[in-house]
This record gives structure tokens, sequence and C-alpha cells, in this order.
């Protein structure tokens, strides 16, 4: 298996077809007699809708329909994936600023804009609370949400905090942020009668499926959603968003297929975004740095409708050894859009405990990484179960060295370089990944053609992270064809069953049900070359034929051969093979070391050196496996240093709602990377010896640059972004 | 967005003229930000004049100064040799501006008449006296870090975008105009409008006028620009500076300094180059230039670091200049 395709630095083999743009993504494709919608969004933040003039937007050349609450029939609201505790349209209250109020229909995008500034709507508004500063309620524990408690308490956490030799308190906060994937949300509806047909951007199909059977009262089979290409997604097209239910509900009432392009404005409140969080840590640890004591409050942004929490203490409670922990997630509610996932959930109660456990190596006088090193643990400090496998030790040892970690300044503030004060800084990464659902299982289908060629069907996603690519790998390794025989068919819900591309899950849930397949359909072309008169291995016990380059032959013997060609073509028919296989959830690990430079005079932070291991288990393939690394440590960069979504404190309407004044890093912004993995099989995987890993790199980073900052400057910032107005 | 009408014109006279008929009109160059002002419904036109076609596109130096037409293309003027021998402020200011895509398409005369970028400008429901007079300024008591410490007024304390603008005040340029009552000429110092009790004028340009070209003097003394970012490119000014200075045996024989994204527009300074002219280049006297600028300054909730920054950069920026350290 080691000779074969999986882990190598397979160039994606829809590449080509991306950067020459005949991907064809949701929104692509024309639909012949589309109506183009637009939502009508509210201008205030809480209330309640009073009145609603459509005549001047009826009136617009090209507008079709405009369609209101009193015109929306009555549909049931889904639970999870469906993260907002109502659906617009229903009623005449007002839940946040840029909720939908209506929805235009016209003959092109542009009609259907000015139709939608035309729609004259009168509110009678409410004082609106944007900010957890300004909540006129103290924050409170939400009910536990997907079985997870927002309560956890191991020992006697209290106690042990009063009796630590060395005790740290301090607190942390992260602003609101947004996805902002560069593809906006699409949807296309269309109706055959009682069946619809949804184009659609998201990163479940199924989900997707599922939450619009429950909004309509539909049979699933009713249902198709097909996602072939999806330009970025992180986590915003996970969940279904109320624009998906209401282009599905206008389709059917004008009776025409419609399509709905979300603007980046509407954005910013209809797709979810990271809460808003502050986090209050006190730790207890022995005078060698040992954790005895994590105590933990956290407080989110809720919205009214909507109680979930989703800046998750996963890191708290699991990444280190300590015996006694509390955490409380808590959360309030504010006149805001409900939030969601957003690519690691983690990130936000990771920085400050990784930014913590650096402010407590300075004051034991440990380094940081041997800090780490002393709380490291290979037992699940949930459930007590060992964990097998775990390299994390392996990481920190290969970045530190790759990094020159040991020549390290001892104080902070002593370096200096020109006008630029050097630091050096690192942090632990980990990322819980998901499991799919056991009912029904992922299902991938493998078919084997005429001309030799396989196909392998699964409604899974590439969300951009390379799944066609890894699909062709296992394929083709499993069936022992090259990787241009093997077609991967993904992104349409009528395809075997699989699960959401989110929480890492997509690799760790569909490489067994694909190789197992694979597995089958070479099986059973081996039993048909064997059996079969014709071929010159007939007669061959099937456990003495491998497969290779498209051919079979006698593992003693390679005079004796066929190919999947020839013994598919003699068979007259296509092979067609199943796989199941479940998985378990789990984690990856790693570390981020990096150096940054801070300007003495004017604060200015650039990240000047970076350098990363992980431990994934298996790399399925280290291209993009490291592209999963740039971009997360870029997006580490982003968070650490500039991401935040301003609200107006009187309004709570967003205030730089476009990639001009929300700001992510550019090129600029970013150094090269130098990535390492450790890899190997993880004893427990199903998938190949492979983990969900994709979320993992950025967790770290903002507390590794936070901690950079600090060895710079002395300067300990623990309320992000770290702006320069910060470290003046 | 709305639908409009469009037309293209040859001529600087035609363009005028087609812009006085035609009620609602605006003209489009590079429409970098007018289209984006269109689509937020922060503007509306009922017909834009494509202005494309003008014959207002060339560079030319000479020993009087340099003459920049106002349809130039912000990369041509940067790439421009003579701009970047003798007047290296300019196209530092021009380079530090958005992204080369943006540079490609946007011009000269459109560069100054650019909006700000105040959210809450850019959101059409939002109270905003420079989008719609009277309705208030959300920015005075709301998310207020990118604007102004000073010229502000209790109607609108907005931050002239504008890189450009501010090297061409350093460097005393002149605007040339052309309008229905002919051409005239308007220094930049002035071109611009502080918003006073009317934001939503923001600059001295009359009903159908043209930017036909923009007039620098050569000047007799280096000139650098300095621009503090929220990120390393592609982003506006939190604080920069435009300095001109003349410096002979160590001392300031004349200077003059412009900033950007401290004022409501370009901003120049005499009290401090008054404190600079004639002393010797130290720390010393650039940190007391400093205090001069900033001494009217009114900070709000997240601009006050502002005060603080530009002080650090105006020392950044002239104690490298060749005097003393």
């Amino acid at each position: 298996m080691n000779d074969g395709l999986v882990g190598r630095p397979v160039m994606r083999v829809d590449g080509r077809a991306k950067v020459t743009g005949a991907a064809r993504y949701p929104a692509d494709d024309p639909v012949p007699g589309a109506l183009h919608g637009f939502l009508v969004t509210s201008t205030v933040a809480r209330g309640e809708v009073v009145g609603i003039d459509k005549s001047a937007a009826l009136a617009h050349p090209g507008v079709v329909a405009v369609y209101t609450h009193a015109d929306l029939p009555r549909l049931t609201v889904p639970t999870f994936p469906y993260i907002k505790g109502f659906i617009p349209l229903q009623g005449t209250a007002v839940h946040h600023a840029g909720q939908p109020v209506a929805i235009v229909l016209a003959t092109t995008v542009e009609q259907a804009g000015e139709g939608a500034n035309l729609v004259r709507i009168d509110y009678r508004a409410e004082p609106p609370t944007a900010s957890i500063d300004d909540a006129p309620q103290p924050p409170h524990l939400p009910k536990p949400f997907r079985n997870r408690p927002n309560e956890i308490a191991r020992g006697d956490a209290a106690a042990a905090l009063a009796a630590a030799e060395v005790r740290l308190e301090a607190r942390y906060s992260s602003p609101p942020r947004h996805h902002n994937p560069i593809e906006p949300h699409a949807t296309t509806a269309q109706w055959d009668g009682d069946s619809v047909t949804v184009h659609e951007t998201a990163q479940g199909v199924n989900l997707t499926r599922s939450v619009l059977s429950t909004a309509f009262g539909l049979p699933p089979d009713r249902i198709r959603v097909l996602a072939p290409f999806l330009g970025g997604g992180f986590g915003s097209k996970g969940p279904v968003w109320p624009h998906t239910i209401l282009t599905v509900a206008a389709a059917r009432l004008a009776r025409r297929p419609v399509r709905l392009v979300l603007t980046r404005a509407q954005m910013f409140t209809l797709t979810g975004h990271r809460a808003e969080f502050r986090q209050h840590l006190r730790i207890g640890a022995t005078r060698q740095g040992k954790l005895t004591a994590l105590v933990e409050t956290t407080t989110a942004q809720l919205s009214r409708t909507e109680e979930s929490i989703f800046n998750e203490s996963d890191s708290t409670s699991t990444l280190y050894d300590c015996p006694n922990v509390h955490i409380r997630q808590e959360g309030v509610p504010l006149d805001l859009a409900s939030s969601s996932y957003m690519r690691s959930p983690e990130t936000t109660a990771h920085f400050g405990l990784e930014t913590a456990l650096d402010e407590l190596a300075w004051q034991v006088g440990v380094d940081p990484v041997e800090l780490r090193r002393r709380n490291h643990t290979a037992v699940n400090q949930e459930t007590g179960s060992p964990i097998r496998g775990k390299r994390l030790l392996d990481c920190y040892r290969i970045a530190a060295e790759a990094f020159g970690w040991s020549r390290r300044a001892p104080r902070p503030g002593a370096t200096k370089d020109g006008d630029e004060y050097v630091g050096w800084g690192m942090a632990t990464e980990a990322h819980t990944f998901a499991a799919a659902p056991a009912t029904p299982p992922v299902t991938a289908s493998v078919t084997i053609g005429a001309d030799g060629r396989a196909v392998v069907r699964i409604a899974t996603q590439d969300i951009g992270t390379g799944t066609y690519t890894v699909i062709g790998q296992i394929a083709a390794d499993a069936l022992g064809v090259p990787l241009d025989a093997v077609t991967a068919v993904i992104g349409d819900s009528a395809l075997p069953y699989a699960g959401v591309s989110a929480g890492s899950a997509t690799i760790a849930s569909i490489t067994g049900p694909v190789d197992r397949a694979a597995r089958a359909a070479r099986d059973a072309v081996v039993a048909l070359a064997v059996a079969d008169p014709r071929s010159p291995l007939v007669g061959v016990p099937a456990a003495e034929v491998v497969t290779a380059h498209g051919h079979l032959f006698h593992a003693r013997d390679r005079e004796r051969r066929d190919s999947y060609r020839a013994v598919v073509g003699r068979h007259g028919r296509p092979v067609e093979t199943t796989g199941t296989l479940l998985n378990a959830p789990g984690h990856s690990w790693g570390a981020v070391f990096l150096e940054v430079r801070v300007h003495a005079r004017l604060g200015s932070v650039r990240v000047t050196r970076v350098v990363t291991a992980h431990d994934l288990g298996r790399v399925m393939n280290r291209r993009t496996a490291r592209g999963q690394v740039l971009g997360g440590v870029t997006w580490g960069i982003g968070h650490a240093l500039m991401e935040h979504t301003a609200y107006d404190r009187s309004t709570a309407r967003v205030v730089n709602p476009n990639l001009s004044t929300y700001l992510v890093p550019v090129c600029a912004d970013t150094p090269a990377v130098e990535s390492h993995f450790v890899d190997h099989q993880d004893p427990d995987s199903t998938a190949l010896g492979a983990r969900g890993f994709g979320e993992t790199p950025i967790t770290g980073v903002p507390a590794a640059i936070g901690n950079a900052v600090y060895h710079a400057t002395g300067r300990r910032v623990r309320d992000l972004p770290i702006t320069r107005d910060k470290l003046l | 967005m709305k639908a409009f009408g469009y037309s293209q014109v040859r001529e600087p006279a035609e363009a005028v003229r087609a812009a006085r008929q035609t009620p609602g009109a605006a003209f489009i160059a590079g429409g970098t930000d007018l289209l984006n002002l269109m689509r937020d419904g922060a503007q509306h036109h009922d017909h834009l004049v494509d202005i494309n076609h003008l014959d207002l596109a060339s560079v030319a130096d000479s020993s009087k100064g340099l003459r920049i037409g106002g349809l130039a293309r912000m990369r041509h003027v940067a790439e421009h040799r003579s701009v970047r021998e003798r007047y290296p402020v300019l196209a530092e200011a021009l380079e530090a501006s958005a992204s080369p895509q943006v540079r490609n398409m946007a011009t000269i005369g459109g560069n100054l008449l650019q909006r700000t970028r105040c959210g809450y400008f850019r959101d059409a429901a939002s109270a905003c006296n420079k989008r719609a007079p009277g309705s208030g300024c959300s920015a005075l008591e709301g998310w207020n870090r990118g604007h102004a410490v000073l010229g502000g007024s209790e109607h609108c304390i907005a931050t002239h975008p504008s890189d450009l603008a501010v090297a061409l005040l350093a460097l005393d340029a002149v605007v040339h105009l052309l309008g229905p009552d002919g051409p005239r000429q308007v220094p930049v110092d002035g071109f611009h409008l502080r918003p006073g009790n009317a934001p939503h004028v923001d600059t001295v340009l009359r009903p159908a006028e043209l930017i036909t070209a923009v007039e620098v003097p050569r000047p007799a003394a280096r000139s650098r620009y300095l621009k503090l970012r929220d990120r390393a490119t592609f982003e506006f000014a939190v604080v920069s500076i435009a300095a001109v200075v003349d410096l002979r045996g160590g001392r300031v024989r004349d200077v003059r300094l412009a900033f950007g994204g401290i004022g409501t527009t370009p901003w120049r300074s005499p009290e401090a180059e008054a404190v600079l002219r004639g002393a010797p280049l130290t720390v010393d006297a650039i940190e007391r230039a400093g205090r001069a600028l900033v001494r009217d300054a009114v900070p709000r909730q997240h601009n006050g670091f502002k005060v603080e920054l530009v002080q650090r950069a105006l020392v950044e920026l002239l104690s490298g200049w060749g005097g003393s350290r």
C-alpha cells in the first residue's frame, strides 16, 4: 500500500476545471425560465413589521411577485441543522437586523434588486442590544445542545484551585467574526409537481434535504439537492439558512424556477457567524507547572430565538492532563442573528487556554513547550480510556527543532532588529473531528464499466478540501488502476448516502466506505476473471490475483494477465458494488511555532516565520493536507491581528459588511509556512489510518501570535484582535 | 441598483454639456468607487456619462512641474519615471493605495472625488448626514475607529480616504476644472471641504464640473509618504503622512506636511510646519511639531489612539530624514 497513491502529494483532479472556469458551481448553470429572487431585509433589529407597501415594487419593470408573511404558507421550523429557531416571513416579529421580511421575484437580478429597494416596510421598533457589555440580564447556562452539556465538572476544581501552589487568573475575549467564503450562498429551486430540485451551496446535500423535508412536510425522496462544487464554506454552508427555505417556497408559489444569490452584506446577517466571546480562566498548578485545576466560565452571544453555543471548550476539557476541571459555557441573548459553527469552533476558547498556559510558563519559569509536555496526556480526560496513537509529543519535538526554539531568548523584549522587537511564540493545536451518524450508514458505490474505468458515487461534498482527489486516490489504490481511470461523482443527494462536510468529518467518514466499495469491485472483477474460460487467469485462486495499472495478474506468474476493461467487457454489463463502514469521532493535534516582529514605535505586528507539525494519523494527500495548514495559519493570522465584525451598539446593524472594511489577511500579511506531518496509521481509524484534520490548523495560531507578541514586547494582549492601538 | 442611462462622450466640453443637460447625471471613469456607491445605495444617478474616451490621460513633466491628466490611471502615474524620480511622495502614495487591479482602472480625478469609507455612509439604512442630510451622524457615538480626530463637526467625522490627495496637498498641487462657465483652477488645499453644517458636500466641485488635470509644482526638496494601516496592503490609512522637507545643513529650510486618516479632509498642518521651519530636525522638534498638529484634536470612543499614533508616525518619518535621531 505504501507505494500507492494514498499519501502522495497528488495534484487536484479538479484543479484544471476550477482555474479554467469549467467547474460549474451551484449558481453557475442557467435554468430556463428561472426568475431571480432578492430578499428585502429588516432595517431594524428588534420589533415588528406593521405595514408593507408592495405597489412601487410591483410596478417596477420586470418584477413578477413580492411575497411577504401574508403570502407564504405556514412552514414547519426545522431543528438542527437549521440553527435559527424561526423561519422568516411566517409572522411579523423582527429578531435581528437583516432578517428577511419579503422576497421579490423578477426577470433579471437587477430588477429584483431594485424591486427589493422599492418595497416599503413600516416597523414598530424597539431599542436592541448588540453587545455582551450592554446585555441587561446576566449570562445564563443554556440547556444542552445536541446532548453536549454546557457545564462540565470533574474532580473538585474549587478545592484544588484553593490548594494550588500557583494560581493564575485571566480574562480573554474574541470579537464576532464572519466566515466570508468567496462564493456567496446561492439557491436555485425548480419544482416539478410535488418534487423539487435544489441547486445549493451546501456543505451537506443530505442535511439540506432533511431540513427542506421538515420545513415543507415533503418526503425526502421528493427532494434532490445538488452541490457539485463549493467556493468555500468554513461552516457557513453546513447549516441550512432561511434564504434556502424562502427560495424553495417562492418557487412553489410562483410556479417558476427561482434563483437567489445572497449579497455580501446579506451574508453578514443570514448565514451564521462566530459569536462574540468572553472567557474567564482560573488555573491551579504546581510550582513545576503541572496543572491541578482548570476553572473556566465562558460567555457567548446568543440570539433571541436560538440558545446554542458554538464556541466550544473542548480544549479546556480534554487537551491536557488535569484531574479537577469545572467549565461553564454561558450565554447572553442579544438582538443579533444566531451564531453557528465556524471553522474550528474550539478556536475562541483555545486562544484563552493556550495564552494562559504561556502566562503560567512565564510565572513558574518553565519553557512553554516543556510546560505542555508536563501536562501531556494519553488518556481521554472525559472517559478515562486510553488514547491510542497520539503523537502530539512528536509534533512539539519536530516543530521546535525545525524552528530552532532552543535558541529562544530567555526574556521578553530582549531581541531587537532595527526598529522592530522580535518575539517567538508557540501553542498546541487540537480539534475534535466528528463522526457521521450510524443510520443511515455512509455508503459508497463503485461501478466498473466496459471501458475499464471506475465511477465512485457518494453523496459527499468537495468544499475545496480535495475530496474528489482523495476519493480517486483511495479507489485507484484499492482497485489497482491509474488515478485517471477513476471518476468521483459527488454532491448530489440522489447518490449513496453520506453526511455533511463539516467537523472535519469528510475524510474520516467516507474513506472506509469508498475503500470497501472499491475492494469489493476489485474482488468481483477478479472473481469474474478466474471463472471466465476466456481469461488467461481462469482457474487461478482469487487470492493469488493482484491488480495494478488497470491489469489483473497472477501473483507468481505475471505473464498471466487480464485487464479490468477486458474482463468487464466480456461480462457484458458493468460491475457495481457498495461499501459501508462507520467511523468514530476523535482528535487531531499539532504544534505551531512562529515569529513576530513588532515595530517599537508604531505597534505594527508582522508574522514573519511559521513552522507547524501535525499528527493527523495517516496523511492521505500531502498536498491537500498542506493546503489545510496554509489556510488555517492564514486565517489564524486574520483572527489574531485583524478580523472583527463591528456592530453598531444602538442599531445592532453590522457596520462593516463587506470585504473592504471586514479585513482578512492579504498575501503580504502571510509568510511562508513550513509544515511537517507525523505521518502514521491511527490504530483506531476506520479511514485507512487517517483522522479528520481540516480544522486542526488555526486553533493554536492566535495564541501563538499573542504569545510571540508578549515575548517580543513584554505586553500581554488578551483581547483579540491585536491591533496596533493595543500596543502603543 | 436602479436602472440608469448611459452615454459616451469624446470631448471635455461635450462631457460638461451632457452632464449639465441630463438630470441626475454623473461622470464615470474607472468606476471603482462609483459603482460600489450605487450598489450600496449610498448614491443614485439616473444617467452616467462615460468619460473614458476623453483625451485627458497623459502625464507630462517639465521644469515647471508635472501635469497629470484627470483620466490618467493611478498605475500609469505611479510608474511614470519623472514621478518616481522627482515626486516620490506621489508614487509612494499611489502605490500604497488599493490593489494593482484597482490602480489599473482608477483615475486621478476619480481618486480625488472618491467618497468616505465610513460604514454608516455606505449603509443605506443607517443615519448619515453625508448621505442623507439631516438624518444624523451614527459615527459620533458609534463604531468610529476609522474616523477623524481633526476637522469634524457635530454632523460628521468621516475621513477622506484618498492617499493621493494627501500627497498632492503636501506638494501644493492645483486642480484644473472645466465647467459650464468655463475652466478654473483650485488648489488642492481647499478643494476638499470640512463637513461643518453641510457634510454632504465633499468638495468645491460645482454641478457638471470635470477634473481635467492636476498640476504639481516641482518640489525643491525630498518627499516621502508613510502609511499605517491595519493590514499590509489593500487597505485605507489609519494614519498617513506626506512630507516634503527642504533640509539644509541639518536645519529645516522649508517643510510641508499633510496627513491622511486623522482629518475629515486631507489635512495640512501649518502649525506643525511652523514649529519645524528654521529648526534643526531633532526628535524634540518633531515631537513639538506633532503636539502642535494634534492640539485641537477631538478623539472619540474608538479613534483616540490616532492622536498618539500620528505623532509617533511623524517622528518615524522625519527622524529618519537625514537629520539627527
